[in-house]
């Protein structure tokens, strides 16, 4: 056996076999030229995942039309937006339709169910069960469900049914079905419901209308309701159940009648379905069900705002259109036609119900369940998230973005993804005492029971009223109740889980610590102190006015935005006796990994800004300086801390004298020999553009020089006029202001364009970009500019520095940092905030990084550019352009690319990596990382240990470098923070020493520079730079492939003999001694923990 | 597995134009890496900047070695003289490659016949490593804000020089015809013409285009409309086929498959 051992494991193969992978993207571009695979290319279109620009002769492109191409671009343009979505549409639905096969298979099953109901013995006529007044105190449905049973207990014995159980019908507690399922390859296929039903017109419509009570307080409570003779309460849930049984077929008939026939309709029915299940929005009780919207599209066909002859798409919008402009829980809608004057009129629903949708009898609400309680009148939660997504879906439709269809049907919006925080209450039985606080009996009388429906209103009505300004959108979810067996016990209302409330969040509500009441003399006050208890105080304001207010504790940004905590924690003890511990509120989990050492109150925003303030100070000092030859033109900041995305904020560095080596001639402190490694400290970037003049040599090498003569003096300058500690290099100078460090970049604005000259034979002065000129122009021009951008975003979404610093965190965390830059990750962070749909930007960093995760898994790299449209300066044609320009030069751009307002054409800051290996790597990190996460945020039980998704899997590693934490500087900032490291030569008061610090001085980044040079080219070497213990080594398997003699490449192999020949192959057991030579004392131990590379 | 039992059992047998000379960092280590040495040499008649016959080229020179005439020089103390010290880089730092020149051709023979293994740490003669190394590499790094003056004040001074020379010169031959009669035309003449650089033609040609482009009546002749016309079609149909390939290939992935 020769070699190293194939890639056993997919993910080593993945990282280590650059040579392997690269084709895909490459292959088609380079290969293309030659006439052999140029047929190969043709004759696979999308070769291996891969678009290509689209190759059309003239002849074919300018031949005439036919009648037929004709008529169905008019078509597509008429029935659809574009061509693109036409295709998209149809695909979706063949992918939802039911095939005729299928069809054909269910029809059968469904005859057999027939032939076997009707046969089952001894079942009497429901006249024989059914009386005259069953419509009162539940009777109806306790026979109903003993009906069920009894067919159950029959058909179970059946060898047709593969299964036999019972589930409610839309969760309704009263209502089981019974659900059939075949035995054998098709139990999967389908699964029949059996909903028993009266004959139409066995009940009298007249006692189930909205204000009729069928449920007598008697018989529910065992007493009359509260005082002798007072009106038994309204029981509008109830009757609205028991109508829905004798109305349910002929809702069929009017659905097949109305949609049957009509295709467009009944693919728009197809596409709503999908667009309220990727939303979530039909899940549970009383959800928005794919019922209730296929008789919202008979009713707008019946009112002549959908016609038979529209498409899916056209159905789909017209709908979305009504959802968003009407508002049901107002203006009420009826299917009925008929002008019968002993019908009730639309404003009895209204009583009744907050959404109000009457079927054709003129009796029954189809929306009944959408309400969840009676407690308040016009609100529904459910509603108003149907509209808000209505709205949403809407403003994505007009805005003809070429993603709309992805954005609109296929982007999942599970709640913990779409809503800023989420808070379980755990357990439920909770709520029922809660009911018994609310006095909510009447509505447990109509819920037969069901205290979670009936508390369910009552609740988020007190939530909403006292999130107020902070709140932008609540809504719930609750589990679905389980099917359960039918010699089980049905689930009880508490067994149902828990209720998840989201909350998305307005971030201008965010800021505020102070809830404003009324003056004390006024009425109002009585009210607001019994709202918020002894929370509310009385507080005299500047103005003078003494007013009713409520204050919260909250210091820092990352408090503020938990402040909703705070209220809705409150409000439920004070009001419903649901106490702290069943509250688990998931709004701030994460923020424990983007915490500097000893600030558990803040995620950093402040520090930040108190560098970004200094930095200000310092460019005010750079302004005004006398003496300089020539004025400053502009100074920008140009690094992370002065956007607000640097993970770990700088803190003030005040060095202890004693822990360091004096080098008093140059004021610098050297790190000492007997000491750990000192406290990391980084300078910050800043470009300062000195003004253009006739003075600058047009020379590069001259200019070189100038700009040396520059940095000196400004260092001078800084230090006579400022009292600044300095420290020039010919390209930089290096500022100590109040314990900050800057790194002083000066630039002169032609020195790029001096770099690109090149002078042809002729004398004609040419540009040409080169090496040097693009990073000169990157890092003076783009990176401000980039700089600049993103620390406006952040002005515009507080929430912007948390999510990019935990995204980069965790991109870090799993050791791929130093394949991502910077920038490219801020960008990618950007892009949440500025094409967030199908969502809104994120307000809180929790929700912003799952949908970083969901970004980076599901983001189709090689066939699309990411594009971040920084203050919005792209138009939608210049898009569409770079789209296009992007296809025809894919093979020479990098494989991760990103496009900006100011970088169209190069993706500047993905140029050097990611390598199509790691960034797949990446996306399958993420790809588990996501589903992983957003389950322990979801579990009411609480999210358990949130740093597991941080932590990197190592066992991929061929070898592990453990590492010293004595000389890792920055050890505290590590996942798993270490209870106690070491010192790191810091005083917390400032110290008498001015001394410059000791700067960028990282020994694991030292030693993995050496290593990289050392060994770059046999093995790949991971880290995380925030505190790693560990370096994970993983060889190129290509490298290790024995190779004959060549003076070329010796590097760290030694000369076999194999079969008589020599070969070479990597010395690998000096090459690990060599990983302990080069970090000494910094490396503890070598783990070569593979024997892939035995060759 | 054999592999494995081949290699310790095995010494590694160096090609026979290239001797293997083991060497490791200090006495600790257990395993060497090879030196893999020959006399340097060139082809007749090619330029070599290093002395024919008195020169030693050492292949593999490990990243940590940063002398390695100093190692071979203490291995060789026995039967030479000191030699001439001399080295050069061919790649990134690294494993590198080295020339060491000898005083005499005998010194290369010698240096052949070494057995090893060659240390680079010793006691008496320490190399810095790890955290020892990069400690001093910072205060190494610490500029020194005179000697930079000094450089950039010389170079400027000899610059300037060179600049104000170049202007002499251009200022005599100003106006002046040269052997065929033709007059130099530069921009620091009393009429300065355009400079000759690429952008300022393309720059002169666009406002040519443009000025044509104004004086053109848009869609005005009938054949204009049908042109314009089947130029949309045209677009439509390279859309539709770039939009037919996407579609291709997100159902190649199953990208329709809502949930």
């Amino acid at each position: 056996m020769m070699g190293p051992a194939p890639a056993g494991e997919q993910l080593c193969g993945a990282i280590g076999e650059p040579e392997v992978m690269e084709p895909a993207l490459e292959g088609t571009g380079k290969e293309g030229k030659k006439a052999s695979s140029r047929k190969r290319t043709l004759a696979e279109p999308p070769a291996k995942g891969l678009l290509q620009p689209v190759k059309l002769s003239r002849a074919e492109l300018y031949k005439e039309p036919t009648n037929e191409e004709l008529n169905h671009l008019r078509e597509t343009e008429i029935l659809f937006h574009s061509s693109l979505l036409r295709l998209q549409v149809e695909e979706l639905l063949k992918e939802v339709r039911l095939s005729e096969k299928k069809k054909d298979r269910i029809d059968a099953f469904l005859r057999e169910v027939n032939q076997r109901v009707v046969r089952v013995p001894s079942v009497p006529e429901t006249e024989e069960i059914l009386q005259d007044k069953d419509g009162l105190n539940q009777r109806y449905f306790r026979k109903r469900a003993l009906y069920l049973a009894h067919l159950a207990h029959h058909l179970a014995q059946d060898p047709l049914f593969g299964s036999v159980c019972f589930s409610y019908t839309n969760g309704c507690h009263l209502k089981p079905s019974l659900l059939l399922r075949p035995r054998g390859k098709d139990e999967r296929l389908v699964t029949v419901r059996l909903h028993p039903c009266p004959p139409p017109d066995f009940f009298r419509p007249c006692r189930l209308l909205p204000t009729k009570n069928n449920v007598r307080s008697a018989w529910y409570r065992g007493q009359s309701p509260a005082g002798d003779g007072s009106p038994e309460p309204p029981t509008p849930h109830y009757n609205t159940w028991v109508l829905q049984d004798t109305a349910l077929e002929s809702h069929l008939q009017l659905l097949s009648t109305m949609l049957g026939s009509a295709q467009g309709l009944k693919d728009g029915v197809a596409l709503l379905k999908v667009w309220l299940r990727q939303r979530e929005l039909d899940k549970g009780q009383g959800g928005f069900t794919g019922f209730l919207v296929s008789m919202l599209v008979v009713f707008l066909v019946s009112t002549h705002k959908i016609h038979t002859t529209m498409s899916g798409y056209q159905v789909l919008r017209s709908v979305l259109q009504f959802l968003a402009t009407t508002d049901l829980t107002v203006n009420g809608i009826s299917l009925c036609l008929s002008s019968d004057p002993s019908l009730p009129a639309l404003a009895d629903f209204h009583q009744a119900f907050s959404v109000v949708f009457l079927d054709s009898s003129g009796r029954l609400n189809l929306c009944a369940d959408v309400t969840a309680s009676t407690y308040h009148q016009g609100w529904s939660l459910l509603w108003l998230q149907v509209q808000y997504e209505a709205r949403l879906s809407m403003t994505l439709l007009d805005s003809r973005a070429d993603d709309g269809f992805q954005l609109l049907l296929m982007t999942p919006k599970p709640m913990i993804r779409a809503f800023d925080h989420v808070l379980h209450l755990h357990p439920l039985s909770r709520l029922q005492a809660a009911c018994h606080r609310l006095k909510l009996w009447p509505e447990l009388q109509d819920n037969g029971g069901d205290y979670v429906s009936a508390a369910l209103g009552p609740l988020t009505t007190l939530l909403e009223q006292g999130l107020g300004t902070r709140l932008k959108l609540l809504a719930h979810s609750r589990p679905p109740v389980p099917e359960w067996g039918i010699s089980q016990d049905p689930p009880k209302h508490k067994d149902s889980g828990s209720l998840t409330l989201g909350l998305l969040l307005r971030p201008e509500g965010l800021t505020s610590v102070l809830e404003l009441g009324p003056e004390a003399d006024q009425p109002e006050a009585a009210k607001f102190r019994q709202f918020w208890g002894f929370r509310s105080e009385l507080r005299r304001f500047q103005d003078g006015a003494i007013r009713e207010a409520v204050v919260w504790e909250a210091a820092s940004m990352s408090q503020k935005r938990l402040i909703p905590h705070q209220v809705v924690t409150h409000l439920l003890a004070l009001h419903t006796d649901i106490p702290e511990t069943c509250v688990h509120y998931v709004g701030g989990p994460l923020d424990a990994l983007i915490q500097g050492l000893k600030q558990t109150s803040s995620t950093g925003e402040e520090a930040l800004a108190v560098a970004v303030c200094c930095y200000d100070d310092l460019s005010r000092l750079l302004w005004g300086l006398e003496g300089l030859p020539l004025t400053v033109s502009a100074v920008q900041g140009a690094h992370p801390v002065l956007r607000y995305t640097e993970v770990f904020p700088p803190t003030p560095v005040r060095p202890a004298s004693s822990f360091y080596e004096p080098l008093q001639e140059r004021s610098s402190l050297l790190p000492r020999l007997d000491k750990p490694c000192p406290a990391y400290v980084e300078p910050m970037t800043v470009v300062c553009h000195l003004e253009g003049s006739g003075q600058w040599p047009q020379d590069a090498e001259a200019v070189q020089r100038v700009r040396a003569a520059f940095q000196l003096r400004l260092a001078e300058l800084l230090t006579q006029q400022h009292g600044l500690q300095c420290r020039a290099t010919a390209t930089h100078t290096d500022v100590l202001k109040d314990g900050f460090v800057f790194r002083i970049r000066v630039a002169y604005q032609r020195e790029p364009q001096i770099l690109k000259e090149v002078q042809s034979p002729e004398g004609m002065i040419s540009l040409r970009d080169t090496p040097a000129s693009l990073r000169l122009e990157r890092d003076t021009r783009q990176l401000p500019l980039l700089t600049s951008a993103l620390h406006g975003l952040q002005q515009q979404h507080p929430a912007f520095s948390g999510v990019a610093r935990l995204a980069k965190r965790w991109v870090r965390a799993q050791l791929l940092g130093e394949d991502f830059t910077d920038e490219s990750l801020d960008l990618v962070a950007a892009a949440l905030f500025l094409h967030p749909e199908p969502f809104t930007p994120p307000s809180s960093p929790q929700v912003g990084f799952l949908r970083f995760l969901y970004l980076v898994s599901t983001f189709d790299w090689k066939n699309n550019p990411l594009i971040v449209n920084l203050n919005n300066e792209l138009t939608v044609e210049e898009q569409v352009e770079i789209r296009s320009g992007f296809l025809a030069a894919r093979t020479q751009l990098p494989v991760m690319v990103i496009v900006t307002p100011q970088d169209r054409k190069h993706s500047v800051w993905t140029q050097d990596g990611p390598s199509a290996q790691i960034l797949q790597q990446l996306v399958v990190l993420a790809a588990e990382a996501l589903p992983m996460l957003e389950k322990q945020l979801m579990d009411p039980q609480g999210p358990g240990d949130i740093r597991t998704v941080f932590r990197p899997p190592l066992d991929i590693y061929d070898v592990l470098i453990r590492l010293s934490p004595r000389h890792i500087p920055r050890h505290r900032q590590a996942v798993d923070s270490p209870a106690a490291s070491f010192c790191r030569g810091l005083l917390s008061q400032p110290g008498p020493s001015s001394l410059m610090p000791v700067l960028g001085y990282d020994p694991p980044q030292l030693y993995l520079m050496q290593l990289r040079e050392a060994f770059g080219d046999l093995a790949l070497f991971f880290y995380d730079q925030h505190g790693g213990e560990v370096i994970g080594v993983l060889w190129k398997p290509t490298s290790f492939q024995p190779q004959p003699f060549k003076a070329s490449s010796t590097k760290g192999r030694m000369v076999m003999s194999r079969g008589g020949e020599l070969v070479m192959v990597p010395n690998v057991e000096a090459i690990l001694e060599d990983f302990a030579v080069l970090g000494e004392g910094l490396v503890q131990t070598v783990e070569a923990r593979s024997e892939r590379w035995t060759v | 597995s054999i592999s494995k039992k081949k290699k310790r059992s095995g010494h590694p047998s160096p090609p026979i134009s290239f001797p293997a000379i083991p060497i490791k960092f200090s006495e600790k280590q257990q395993a060497s890496h090879y030196l893999y040495v020959r006399a340097h040499g060139v082809r007749q008649g090619t330029k070599s900047t290093w002395p024919q016959k008195r020169t030693l080229f050492v292949l593999n020179v490990p990243p940590y070695c940063t002398e390695v005439s100093d190692r071979v020089r203490l291995h060789l103390k026995k039967t030479q003289k000191t030699p001439k010290i001399s080295r050069t880089w061919w790649h990134t730092p690294g494993f590198q490659v080295a020339y060491v020149v000898f005083q005499k051709p005998s010194g290369v023979s010698a240096a052949l016949a070494l057995k090893g293994p060659l240390l680079v740490s010793t006691e008496s003669h320490p190399v810095k490593s790890g955290i020892h190394k990069w400690i001093s590499d910072y205060a190494d790094s610490i500029p020194d804000p005179e000697a930079l003056r000094v450089e950039v004040d010389t170079f400027m001074e000899a610059y300037d020089q060179k600049i104000a020379e170049e202007e002499a010169k251009a200022k005599e031959e100003e106006g002046v015809p040269d052997k065929e009669g033709w007059v130099k035309v530069t921009r620091r003449g009393r009429r300065p013409v355009l400079p000759r650089t690429e952008a300022a033609s393309l720059r002169v040609l666009e406002r040519e285009r443009r000025k044509r482009a104004r004086k053109e009546l848009l869609n005005f002749y009938a054949w204009q409309h049908r042109e314009s016309k089947m130029e949309h079609l045209a677009q439509l149909r390279k859309k539709f086929e770039e939009d037919k390939q996407r579609i291709e290939l997100l159902r190649a992935q199953r990208k329709f498959r809502p949930y």
